[in-house]
């Protein structure tokens, strides 16, 4: 049986030290950004429990003052105290929540700002590792733990220690050594928690990364939905997928129960704590150490402390979840871009100019080298068409000098300018690159068309149209330029999402043109119709052509055959011809079997390929 | 182990109670006991109240304190024991149940996801299905983990303290309760306020997931037009929306608390002064008025608390809502009763068009009376613009789409008639945007087989796909990574391998959609030939732009606007004036002009005469 595909690859990196007060205080401060927000909350709760302890005493003055003197007034006027107390304690009751509640919001807000932000900058190396699904579930899910612990964890927080911290001041007030006694629980608090912490902490990773691998194989298989269908995987998929989602129940299921489990452990200790103070308070009564008046106060204490440790134990379980969240959004937000600016980078104002691949040596990865010492000049203006075998790296070499990636040695030189020192936007902008999948936004074909250049106007988006020969189709659609192309462009055919995205790149009017197999799925004629437009278009501007089809490339100023790592043939189409080398291979090994195929002959078999198998099993 | 694939389609109804009452099928027991223990939990609390009480008022200042003083410490740790013991049940089975249903729906989803049909994908989002697959499904989980638990406890501690103020006085009880309704109809009108509002705000998360998992696939486009920026603002518009949304959430709460806190309030005051009262006018004693304070704010809590609890379901019931949406879609029938099943020896191949018309959606057909006939083993070749119709015309067999109109027979007998999922196992398609699933190279060649396939089996596909030297030349050989969509694979070697997996399963009827396009020529005449070998016996169709791939086949198609204009091989078409003429003058002018520059070489008189003199 297949392994679980998801196994493989993206390996989720993870986090072993067992407690990071550093995430915590970086999430703190992530809320702190906002500190009037937070004072809210704290002044708001702060009052609310204040307030609260001031009702009990009204109750007490109820019947103190009311019901035992039999004065139906006093208990009049101090039911109206209670009420005017009760507004007062709404306003206050609304603005922590409204605070905390915005808080929780407002900080899930910045977490996805930055971390959007943050994607702008990785290079494309980092999501040629990274799935959607895991940046989705870092993006949407993660932060909302972490939002919701900055608001109300630590409002419960705030509560809780205030709570207790008047509690037991008051208590050491009253009585300091039934209060100390009290206090023994203290530590045996702390080490429960600690030994909590250890294995609640672990199973919240493991839920946040079962999390973010769920989202993943959603995200792939709602991707892949076309595939799936054709190839009937849907049994297999959900077996697998039912594996995944089973270790998820699992994982959540453990870190559900541990902090059930948690829960009534510091219930029981609490009540150790009362146990404690009543076996020790008949001594210190009988002693004469303390009043009943005394007693029953710090009894009331005792009662009332139980609340809000209890709440302390259930925030402590639901930090731990937002502490292994908060982990993994900080290690997004800590990847370094591996492609940045260098210090001082500069906008060169344009690209025109002689362009220079200088000793470049590149891998994606180690030990698999795809362009070694590749040299190359191109002059302003030139158009250079790039073929060889599939694989050898002719879209390496044009993403190389977009500055997608980086050579591992020389560079690339605009005008003779190292492309390093120049800023990444400024390259970006001013080369114009029709990819080899065309991908469309969802939204309607203008919206599509105008991705090129934001501002251009309606006529210059169909006069681009038409230049990519895609303006005849488009007026056939239901709704013409407004027609809308569904996600990654799935309601039009493949030739005519590659128009669109031939007419989006060339309204961006580059200064460098690129196309890598740009018309590879349109239909000969469409694309000899484009021939035309395209060489007004490159007329002046330096163009590369990457494509298999020979009447793409032939008109071309320079053709290069890129084999093993370099350049193996260089020139026109004429002079590669009469060079006899790979490209003459190329393109008459192919034309002569097409007259003998259309001569009805035989061919004599594919030289040392074994290409005789039966499929039949 | 998990129970699988549970059919959850009854549980979509629009009754909301009924609905939660179906999706807790299997764990009634368990859960009806967690929101009991809670309950018994939350009682043994008070129980821990009222020994303390006790033990102040009475205990302490009694002759026998030393005596009963081991007893009552005996009763705090017993309740506490009943108290831990009773939560931890609680919390136990709660999340029991809470990830069970989970599970279930989680399951359920995906596959019924990945059931839904062609029409229904090519009009959703991923991102928003995303969403509600994993933030709605957590809501829901949510509601039954820790939101309907809490009934148990409000309920428990109502009853019995309220049979504790009726045992103090009858009317008294009644009037500690007159707030109920009040706060039931203000709950009830949250419960839709909030409902709407969290509504909004699932819908903007939706948008934002849409926005970020297109960000995310289209993220090279993004990147070669160095539009950052522009994605920074648009995705910092949908942000702040979801900021705004969620604020105004908040509110809704703040507003809401209050206002029951408010209510609650009130209630208790005047449960005093009526209490007072009373007291004072001797109905009832002090000291039962002092009992009857204690309870009054036992009794306060769970109301005040039951208002709450009827908003927060509130969130869970749209979470379920918006999840029930997605399920209430009818699948793709699979495996209907009653149809076709091709035999034992699969199908011979034999495709019969009749005036088919079909329409993504009804107003805009794409096809118009097609109508050819295929024997079996032939091949066909379909040829045409961009946009013509040519996919869509291959994607009516495998049933990825039904016609609509006209008929199609596989084998003599309607298409319709067969089971899909027989169907697309004898037919086999490479599509013509290669997709490969992130995993190793040979687990995305056997994805398809649907049983233990061998390496012999995986290399021949691989040979014929001519991408098994490519594959051995990477370090890991078969077992190289390729990334999400295959991203870390070339264009050429991504298609290939997407031609073995089809080639692996051995289909019966084989559909090539432009299966080349980005392979060099040369490599492409390898595959051709050793397709050649591949197709005979099956029936073919090849989608192809080039005239050399189309020209060898038994029946050219060409298409033009959805209709077929042209048909016959390419001797017939060749001579025609048409379409297909102008392709082949197109492409001969190309290689006439291939000729002369050939002519101009030294020593090419040779090569050629070779081949052209036999
Ligand atoms: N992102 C990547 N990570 C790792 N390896 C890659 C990546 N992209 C390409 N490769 C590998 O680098 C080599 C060159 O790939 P490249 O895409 O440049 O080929 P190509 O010449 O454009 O081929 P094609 O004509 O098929 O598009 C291939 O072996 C490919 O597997
Ligand atoms: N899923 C879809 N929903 C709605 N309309 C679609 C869908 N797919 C394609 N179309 C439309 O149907 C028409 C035919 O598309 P089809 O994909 O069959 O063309 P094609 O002949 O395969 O073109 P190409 O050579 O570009 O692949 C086009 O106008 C296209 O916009
Ligand atoms: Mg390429
Ligand atoms: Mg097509």
């Amino acid at each position: 049986m297949v392994k679980k595909m998801s196994d493989h690859y993206y390996e989720e990196e993870e986090f072993t030290e067992s407690f990071n007060g550093r995430t915590i205080l970086r999430i703190f401060r992530h809320g702190w950004n906002h500190w009037p927000l937070m004072l809210g909350f704290i002044v708001g709760i702060g009052m609310v429990s204040l307030m609260e302890s001031y009702m009990t005493y009204l109750t007490k003055r109820i019947i103190d003052e009311g019901i035992i003197p039999g004065d139906m007034t006093a208990v009049w006027s101090i039911s109206l105290q209670y009420m005017l107390l009760f507004v007062l304690f709404a306003v206050f009751v609304y603005l922590f929540i409204m605070s905390a509640g915005t808080l929780g919001h407002r900080v899930q807000y910045d977490l996805r700002k930055q971390m959007f932000a943050h994607m702008q900058k990785l290079s494309l190396s980092y999501y040629d590792r990274t799935t959607t699904g895991w940046l989705m579930s870092r993006t949407m899910s993660d932060p909302t733990r972490v939002g919701d612990l900055v608001s109300w964890g630590f409002l419960d927080i705030m509560w809780a220690v205030m709570s207790i911290i008047s509690a037991v001041g008051f208590m050491l007030w009253i009585n300091w050594r039934l209060a100390l006694v009290t206090l023994v629980v203290i530590p045996l608090l702390a080490v429960a928690a600690m030994q909590f912490e250890k294995h609640i902490l672990r199973e919240y990773r493991l839920v946040r990364k079962l999390n973010s691998m769920i989202t993943s194989s959603y995200s792939e298989m709602i991707n892949g939905v076309r595939v799936i269908k054709s190839l009937r995987r849907e049994e297999r998929n959900l077996g697998q997928f039912g594996e995944l989602a089973g270790d998820m129940y699992q994982a959540s299921y453990r870190a559900a129960w541990l902090s059930a489990l948690f829960l009534p452990v510091v219930q029981l200790i609490s009540a150790v704590g009362v146990t404690a103070v009543v076996w020790f308070s008949g001594r210190e009564f009988q002693n004469g150490a303390v009043t009943i008046g005394g007693l029953q106060a710090f009894v009331s204490y005792i009662t009332f402390m139980m609340w809000p440790i209890q709440e302390l134990a259930r925030v402590y379980a639901t930090m731990q979840q937002a502490i292994a969240s908060g982990e993994r959004i900080f290690s997004l937000l800590d990847t370094k871009p591996t492609i940045v600016n260098a210090p001082g980078a500069s906008d060169p104002g344009s690209l025109r100019g002689d362009i220079l691949f200088d000793n470049i040596t590149f891998q994606y990865e180690e030990g698999k080298p795809v362009l070694t010492d590749f040299t190359l000049e191109i002059k302003q203006g030139e158009t250079v068409a790039i073929v060889g075998p599939t694989g050898a790296g002719k879209s390496t070499l044009v993403n190389l000098l977009c500055r997608f990636y980086e050579p591992s040695a020389g560079t690339v030189r605009f005008g003779g300018r190292d492309y390093r020192t120049m800023t990444l936007h400024s390259i970006h902008s001013r080369i114009g690159m029709v990819l080899q999948t065309p991908h469309l936004f969802s939204g309607t074909v203008l919206e599509n068309l105008r991705y090129g250049r934001l501002d251009a106007t309606d006529e210059e988006v169909v006069a681009a149209a038409r230049l990519a020969g895609a303006h005849e189709f488009i007026i056939d659609l239901d709704e013409g330029y407004e027609t809308q192309v569904g996600e990654g462009g799935v309601l039009l055919s493949v030739g005519q999402k590659q128009l669109i995205s031939l007419a989006r790149a060339v309204l961006a009017k580059p200064d460098v043109f690129i196309m890598d197999e740009a018309t590879s799925s349109v239909d000969t004629l469409t694309e000899a119709l484009i021939q035309q437009g395209m060489e007004t278009l490159m007329d002046g501007r330096t163009s590369f052509v990457i494509a298999h089809r020979l009447s793409t490339i032939k008109n071309a100023d320079r053709i290069l055959v890129i084999e093993n790592g370099g350049v193996s043939e260089m020139g026109t189409h004429a002079e590669l011809i009469r060079q006899r080398g790979h490209y003459y291979n190329l393109y008459t090994k192919q034309f002569r079997e097409e007259k003998a195929e259309a001569y009805g002959l035989e061919l004599a078999p594919a030289n040392g390929n074994d290409t005789n198998l039966s499929l039949a099993v | 182990m998990s129970k699988q694939a549970l059919n959850l389609e009854e549980t979509v109804v629009e009754n909301r109670l009924i609905s939660f009452w179906r999706l807790l099928t299997g764990h009634r027991l368990l859960y009806l006991t967690a929101v009991i223990a809670l309950g018994l939990a939350a009682l043994a609390q008070t129980g821990i109240f009222y020994l303390l009480r006790y033990f102040v008022d009475t205990v302490l200042p009694s002759e026998t304190l030393a005596v009963q003083l081991p007893w009552v410490a005996l009763g705090f740790v017993g309740l506490a024991l009943l108290q831990g013991g009773f939560t931890f049940t609680s919390g136990r089975l709660a999340a029991y149940a809470a990830e069970q249903i989970a599970l279930e729906v989680r399951n359920y989803l995906y596959d019924h996801i990945q059931r839904l049909s062609f029409t229904y994908h090519d009009n959703q989002q991923t991102g928003e299905l995303l969403q509600r697959a994993t933030s709605d499904v957590e809501a829901l989980r949510k509601l039954f983990a820790e939101q309907g638990v809490g009934i148990g406890r409000i309920v428990l501690m109502f009853a019995v303290n309220f049979v504790a103020i009726v045992a103090i006085n009858g009317r008294l009880a009644l009037y500690s309760i007159v707030i109920i309704p009040i706060v039931l109809i203000i709950a009830v009108y949250f419960f839709k306020k909030v409902g709407e509002v969290f509504d909004a705000f699932q819908e903007q998360e939706a948008v934002l997931s849409n926005r970020l998992q297109e960000h995310l696939t289209g993220i090279r486009v993004v990147k070669a037009f160095a539009r950052q920026e522009y994605e920074l603002e648009r995705f910092e518009d949908d942000n702040y929306e979801k900021f705004r949304r969620g604020r105004r959430l908040s509110k809704m709460h703040a507003i809401f608390w209050p206002s029951t806190d408010v209510l609650t309030g009130l209630q208790m005051i005047a449960g005093f002064y009526i209490g007072a009262q009373m007291a004072i006018e001797g109905t009832i004693t002090v000291g039962a008025f002092l009992a009857y304070a204690g309870f009054l704010g036992q009794i306060i809590w769970p109301i005040r608390n039951l208002g709450r609890l009827i908003a927060d379901i509130s969130t869970g019931d749209v979470a379920f809502t918006r999840i029930k949406q997605i399920m209430r879609e009818t699948r793709e029938p699979l495996a209907e009763q009653g149809t076709v099943v091709p035999g034992p020896d699969g199908l011979r191949g034999e495709v019969v068009f009749r005036h088919v018309d079909f329409a993504y959606d009804a107003d805009t057909p794409v096809l118009h009376d097609i109508d050819f006939a295929v024997r079996p083993g032939q091949v066909v070749a379909l040829l045409g613009g961009t946009g013509s119709g040519k996919t869509s015309l291959v994607g009516l067999l495998p049933r990825f789409y039904d016609y609509t109109g006209g008929s199609i027979t596989l084998d003599g007998v309607e298409l319709r008639e067969y089971r899909r999922q027989e169907l697309r196992q004898q037919i086999g398609i490479v599509m013509q945007e290669p997709f490969l699933f992130s995993g190793t190279v040979r687990d995305n060649i056997a994805y398809g087989a649907g049983r233990v396939v061998t390496q012999e089996e995986i290399v021949a596909a691989a040979k014929a796909a001519a991408v098994h030297d490519v594959i051995m030349s990477f370090p890991k050989g078969y077992d190289t990574v390729v990334g999400e969509r295959g991203v870390t694979l070339s264009g050429g070697q991504k298609q290939r391998v997407t031609l073995a997996r089809t080639l692996l399963i051995n289909p019966r009827i084989l559909i090539l959609d432009d299966a080349t396009s980005s392979v060099d020529t040369e490599t492409e005449a390898e595959i051709r030939s050793a397709l050649l070998t591949l197709m005979q016996n099956r029936t073919t169709f090849v989608i192809a732009h080039r005239i050399q791939t189309v020209m060898t086949a038994d029946l050219i198609l060409v298409l033009e606007n959805g209709r077929i204009v042209q048909r016959g091989t390419h001797d017939d078409l060749v001579d025609k004036p048409g379409i297909y003429q102008q392709i082949y003058d197109l492409q001969a002018r190309i290689e006439e002009e291939l000729e002369e520059d050939l002519a101009a070489v030294d020593g090419y008189q040779n090569g050629y005469a070779m081949v052209g003199s036999r």
